[in-house]
């Protein structure tokens, strides 16, 4: 079969930000923004990508979320966390204030095996302190 | 493996059959394919040939369900299977048309097991794990299909429109027998163009599942009224999506020892969506 968009990331192009945990689209970990989109790059097919513009956790590094995450302590093994970002930094350019109803709605897809889903929420509700 | 690019319904259908597989969004297809349950040594992506977006009520197949979710027009039934429906992610990569061709998430049909599904002699889940199976159908496989759209649009009474025909939604699926094993009519070669839908007066979906976002359905229920009948379908009771004709229905099901509690929690769904339209 052909390469997936996370293969290709992490192995060509050396961004490693994009981590892999379940390789089959279930958990979020490999989360990067096709045009914006948070997409599973585990089960994108590169060849499919065209000329759409490619967004991973390098990409995001100055951005606010970042501090967030570390202020609130949003990490612990920090697995998820660069899907984490990536599906936040979609949710925080479409609604900068987003409620606790649309965090969850819109963080749902990205699972943390650490459980700090009550921080990750905090991270995002106060990403602009 | 070949990934061929045609611009126009005629070249794609051409190019489908003989182990080809077209590609929409790719969520369902390419686990399959890499895990061997599906094999295809060329896929069609079918992007460019595929209508997208909604236009009065017709929605073309290649929308997501992203867009359906935000969609204020649609009935209110298929925005909620469609918010329901997966993550946030995946419904930003699905298609409605691939979300109705989606396969059974039975374990071990998932797994690779030489089940009756895949054409082998037993049902494993009839002794075996079975709480996530069916209720109704269930003689010969007791898988159930998980597809939240697909009970939104039975219980709408949508049409299909594809490179060949049209037809209601209750028709693309059949129950698998002995000597064809597909839970689709659809042909190798044949792409859904279109999903053409009906205005109810009211309509609405609930699901009941294991976490409150993210999780396929134990049960689905969606109904839709039109003037006095209202239009019942479930999702994850069956094989393929299930048209209950009656709530009495209910009072027939077949649950497996570990599936009886689907019936208790179709009943209630049922009464709260009948309530709720
Ligand atoms: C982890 C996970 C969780 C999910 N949870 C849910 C859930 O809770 N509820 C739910 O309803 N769904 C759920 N889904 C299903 C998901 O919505 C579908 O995988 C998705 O909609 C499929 O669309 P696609 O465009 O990615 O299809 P693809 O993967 O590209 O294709 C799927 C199949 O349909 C065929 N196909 C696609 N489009 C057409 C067309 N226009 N004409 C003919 N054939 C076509 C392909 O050849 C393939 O066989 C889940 C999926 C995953 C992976
Ligand atoms: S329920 Fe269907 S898919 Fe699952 S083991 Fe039985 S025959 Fe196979
Ligand atoms: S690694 Fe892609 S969804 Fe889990
Ligand atoms: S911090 Fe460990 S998985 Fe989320």
């Amino acid at each position: 079969m052909g390469r997936s968009l996370a293969q290709v990331l992490r192995d060509d192009l050396g961004f490693t930000g994009t981590k892999v945990a379940c390789g089959e689209g279930h958990c979020g970990a490999c989360t990067v923004q096709l045009d914006g989109v948070p997409t599973l790059s585990c089960i994108t097919l590169v060849h499919t990508v065209g000329d759409r513009e490619v967004t991973t956790i390098e990409g995001l590094r100055d951005h606010r979320l970042i501090h967030a995450f570390v202020r609130t302590d949003a990490v612990q093994c920090g697995f998820c966390t660069p899907g984490q970002v990536v599906s936040a930094a979609a949710l925080v350019a479409a609604n900068p204030s987003p409620s606790k109803d649309e965090i969850q709605h819109a963080m749902s897809g990205n699972l943390c095996r650490c459980g700090t889903y009550p921080k990750i929420e905090e991270a995002i509700r106060t990403w602009q302190d | 493996m070949e990934l061929l690019r045609p611009s126009s319904p005629e070249e794609a259908t051409g190019a489908l059959g003989n182990g080809s597989r077209a590609l929409a969004g790719g969520t369902e297809l390419v686990p399959l394919i890499r895990d061997g349950l599906v094999k295809a040594d060329t896929l069609v992506e079918i992007r460019d040939v595929v209508p997208r977006g909604v236009t009065g009520t017709r929605i073309g197949a290649g929308t997501t369900l992203a867009e359906l979710e935000l969609d204020g027009e649609i009935p209110q039934a298929l925005r909620e299977a469609c918010a329901q429906a997966a993550s946030p992610q995946l419904r930003s990569m699905g298609t409605i048309g691939g979300n109705l061709l989606q396969a059974t998430r039975c374990w071990y049909w998932r797994l690779g097991f030489d089940c009756w599904l895949h054409g082998g002699e037993t049902c494993f889940a009839r002794d075996g794990a079975q709480r996530e199976h069916a209720v109704f159908g269930n003689d010969k496989c007791a898988s159930a299909h998980p597809s939240d759209i697909a009970a939104a649009l039975l219980a709408l009474g949508a049409t299909l429109r594809t490179t060949r025909r049209e037809f209601a939604v209750a028709e693309l699926y059949r129950l698998p027998t002995d000597d064809d094993r597909n839970v689709t009519t659809l042909a190798p070669d044949e792409l859904i163009l279109e999903i053409e839908l009906t205005t109810p007066d009211a309509s609405t979906y609930l699901k009941a599942m294991d976490r409150r976002k993210w999780s396929f359905p134990i049960v689905g229920v969606a109904a839709a009224r039109f003037g006095g009948e209202t239009r019942i379908a479930l999702a994850g009771v069956a094989p393929i999506p299930w048209l209950l004709d009656s709530v009495a229905i209910l009072d027939e099901a077949t649950p497996l020892p570990g599936t009886g509690y689907k019936v208790e929690i179709a009943r209630a769904l049922v009464r709260r969506a009948i309530e709720a339209i």
